[in-house]
């Protein structure tokens, strides 16, 4: 029985257990214990396995380090202005070809010096990493230099967007070359914090880093806290013992609102970590049966199930609300809107339900088990002959990412990868999702070489046209993150590196 | 004897070498690979196949079997392939949480099982042997989570006297790292206590009705004497066994107290591998519970064989 399973029926046996303890009582909290001990304990629902993040982008790892650990080269802001990191300064030519960084006189958390040669390896090993995210920032970029003891130079065969956001992201972490084979246990940073000890299945140790360049951090000791049964996770913050459940899944939500969780804490809702979350297709269908597919899929039935309350919005963009391309739901944004009459009707006059489909459903994540509770029942009602294959995250990898052809034809996945993650110059590396195409590739690489925002944003949502017209990808909702705070730990700020949750403006 | 020991030897290399073909094999046979894992869903196959190459795995499966299982010969059990760690460590660790876990709960259970056992066995037939029989019916049929949640609400979020979960290592406090295991020794303890009830008092019955109990009755002695000077020390020969076979599932099968209590134990290591097709890890780790249970089971087949000559001779 895998986790993911068992987390859901502890759930449910949760929910009964409070009921056959039978006692209430009155939990509002008091100020945690470990505000006078200048810490904090906070929740990790899945272990990370290994902190190299440059060969993994689970979000179990990208949740910690970056930003609190690993600094990038500089922060994007929640207004879009840009924040020094590790470069203090930064000079971009007027074509936006060469960046040149003025690298900040700091230390790393394990007292050596940041030097050039750290920024040049680490941008270098960043541009070779397997994790195809991580590497594409690096698309456009023709030369890495050292120009003194302060610069750094990158120069571009043309201009990128994807670049310049790659540096203020994981693309830019900066880590020492020394100590580089220590990166799966202990990574090394210029961040406000520095990593104690990281057990498996047990916790990340984190505490202040004496060596960081700009403001301590408030809470000098941090205590991350693997705990991956969402009951046992709720437990511990009933009971005092932990100060945040950042990360709340969707397999969590009715049971923290039936225990009045709710009102007993702080629930802070956030963009950047909420994943958009989409049906994919298999390109090899026939289009129309695509289409047909596309408008059984109601997204207010998804968005109610995901809890609307969190502000999850229908879309059929594929963008997070805070992503300027991005568009709700509506009439001119969504090509083939919901439609089940329809949809049973060229079922059957095509005769699609001749034809066998599988639905390819990972089963330990919480978050795309509901989704394909609601697909798979409602496609067989459209007709379709779909049976649901249930699979872990190993098996569902090998079937999506290395299946060829292609074994599966529905899916639902979310993520905080972005559109180019599509992008697709020859068909023979389509990615997992299968989709290929060359008009979608053209329209994100004309939208990265765009000179100013305006330019971009526009042609991203021709690109976005693109991708919604071909119906492989289908968004459904955009749906927000939620973290539940105890009430007197304050200072929570929107994630700026990718979805790190930021340690250093938390304080009691 | 020799011939007796030489069968049970060559039975224990055999069971060996197909418990390590089989872990081998059904690990790949779910599926999937941890450079898959590793590098998540947005990889593609060629970094996927990158990673695998530089991991070792697309390498013949007959070489990678012979590589592991020579690297277990020598002690080499390997490293992980996502954090380079060695597993021994990795293993080591693990066991500073699962035998203080396993023993304690199945001691928690026999101090429960032994005494309400012969007692259920003592009043067979009577309101209270049958009322101690259906509570023990009741604890086996009780999830393992289903006793762990309630305990935790109970005395971790109601009364607040222990934590719901986590771990405390030794080394940081001694102290904490008693509470960290109290909730779950004594969900393990009630869980294992339910079951060994059955066997107690089952073992119990048997022995009453054996002639030398009727003897010991016929010299003088109560039924209780009987019973406890007499009939208890054969009634617990079965039960040995029982536990015997108990500590080995143990160590490697908590893994339901484990994760709702947040151990890192042995059993969580092993499932979170799996779940990421650390095959060495979890080839390593499991091979070493198999080698302990079967070495166990060879010692005690060959103390038969040594106390007992009709077991030699059926053999």
């Amino acid at each position: 029985m895998r986790i993911g399973n068992l987390g859901r029926r502890f759930g449910l046996m949760a929910a009964m257990a409070t009921l056959a303890v039978g006692a209430t009582q009155d939990l509002a909290q008091a100020t945690s214990p470990r505000a006078a001990e200048n810490k904090m304990v906070l929740v990790a629902r899945q272990d990370p396995g290994t902190l190299d993040y440059v060969k993994s982008n689970l979000t179990a790892l990208r949740l910690w380090i970056p930003a609190n650990v690993v600094e990038p080269l500089i922060y994007f802001n929640k207004d879009g202005s840009v924040s020094p990191g590790v470069a203090e300064s930064w000079e971009i030519s007027e074509d936006k070809r060469v960046y040149t960084f003025t690298i900040r006189q700091a230390k790393f958390s394990d007292g050596s010096p940041v030097t050039t040669d750290d920024v040049v390896y680490s941008l270098e090993t960043m541009s070779k990493s397997p994790v195809v995210q991580n590497a594409a920032a690096y698309a456009a970029v023709t030369s890495i230099e050292k120009l003194d003891d302060r610069k750094v130079r990158v120069t571009l065969s043309r201009p990128s967007q994807g670049f310049w956001a790659g540096m203020g992201s994981v693309s830019g972490l900066i880590q020492p070359k020394a100590a580089a084979g220590g990166i799966a246990t202990n990574p090394i940073g210029t961040g406000p914090y520095k990593l104690v000890s990281y057990t498996t299945n047990s916790s990340l140790e984190f505490t202040a880093n004496e060596n960081y360049w700009g403001e301590a951090p408030a809470v000098k000791n941090v205590s991350v806290r693997i705990i991956t049964d969402g009951t046992a996770g709720l437990n511990a913050m009933e009971a005092g013992e932990v100060d945040s459940l950042p990360v709340i899944t969707i397999d969590l939500w009715e049971q923290l609102m039936r225990r009045g969780l709710d009102k007993k804490f702080s629930l802070v809702t956030y963009p950047q970590i909420g994943e958009p979350t989409y049906a994919v297709v298999n390109q090899k269908l026939d289009p129309e049966l695509r289409q047909t597919i596309a408008r059984t899929l109601d997204r207010q039935q998804y968005n109610d199930a995901f809890g609307a309350s969190w502000g999850a919005q229908n879309t059929c963009t594929f963008a997070l609300p805070n992503q300027p391309w991005y568009s709700p739901a509506n009439e001119e944004t969504c090509p083939y809107p919901f439609d089940m009459e329809g949809a049973m009707a060229t079922v059957a006059e095509k005769g699609y339900g001749s034809k066998p489909l599988e639905y390819a459903s990972l089963s330990d994540v919480p978050d795309l088990l509901l989704p394909a509770d609601i697909m798979v029942p409602t496609l067989q009602a459209a007709g379709f002959n779909i049976t649901r294959n249930a699979m872990d995250l190993a098996r569902y990898a090998q079937t999506i990412f290395q299946g060829r052809p292609p074994q599966f034809d529905v899916t639902v996945m979310s993520g905080d990868a972005g559109p180019d993650q599509f992008v697709c110059p020859d068909e023979s590396k389509a990615g997992w999702s299968t989709y290929c195409s060359a008009e979608y590739t053209k329209a994100i690489a004309d939208a990265d070489q765009a000179l100013t925002q305006e330019d971009y944003v526009a042609k991203m949502k021709e690109a976005a046209a693109i991708l919604r017209k071909d119906a492989v990808i289908i968004p459904l909702i955009a749906k927000n993150g939620v973290g539940l705070f105890d009430p007197d730990l304050k200072g929570f700020r929107e994630p700026r590196v990718a979805v790190a949750i930021e340690l250093a403006p938390l304080h009691w | 004897m020799a011939i007796y020991a030489f069968r049970k030897l060559a039975f224990f290399i055999g069971a060996l070498i197909v418990a390590s073909l089989a872990i081998f094999l059904l690990i790949r046979a779910a599926g999937g690979n941890v450079a898959a894992v590793v590098l998540g869903k947005d990889a593609s196959a060629e970094a996927i196949n990158a990673l695998a190459h530089q991991y070792g795995l697309d390498r013949p499966i007959a070489i990678q079997y012979l590589d592991w299982i020579t690297g277990m010969l020598s002690g080499d059990l390997g490293r992980s392939f996502r954090t380079n760690e060695s597993v021994a460590d990795l293993v080591t660790t693990r066991l500073s949480v699962s035998i203080p876990l396993a023993l304690s709960g199945l001691l928690l259970g026999l101090v429960i099982a032994v005494p309400l056992g012969t007692y259920a066995a003592r009043n067979v037939g009577r309101p209270s042997g049958t009322v101690l029989a259906l509570i023990s019916q009741v604890g086996v049929a009780v999830p393992a989570f289903w006793a762990g949640i309630l305990l935790s609400l109970l005395f971790g979020v109601h009364l607040g006297w222990l934590p719901t979960g986590g771990w405390t290592p030794w080394s940081t406090s001694f102290t904490g790292a008693v509470r960290s295991l109290v909730l779950p020794v004594l969900s393990l303890g009630i869980i294992m206590a339910a079951v060994m009830i059955r066997y107690v008092r089952s073992a119990v019955l048997d022995v009453m009705n054996q002639d030398y109990v009727r003897t010991a009755r016929a010299v003088g002695m109560t039924r209780t004497q009987a019973l406890l000077r007499v009939g208890l020390r054969n009634a617990l020969l079965p039960i040995i066994t029982v536990i015997g076979l108990q500590i080995a599932e143990l160590i490697g099968g908590t893994v339901i107290i484990e994760t709702v209590f947040s151990l890192p134990g042995l059993s969580r290591m092993i499932l979170a591998n799996v779940a990421a097709r650390e095959v060495i890890v979890v080839q390593s780790t499991v091979m070493l519970i198999i080698v302990f249970v079967i070495t166990v089971n060879l010692i005690v087949d060959l103390l038969y064989g040594f106390l007992d000559p009709r077991v030699r001779a059926s053999a």
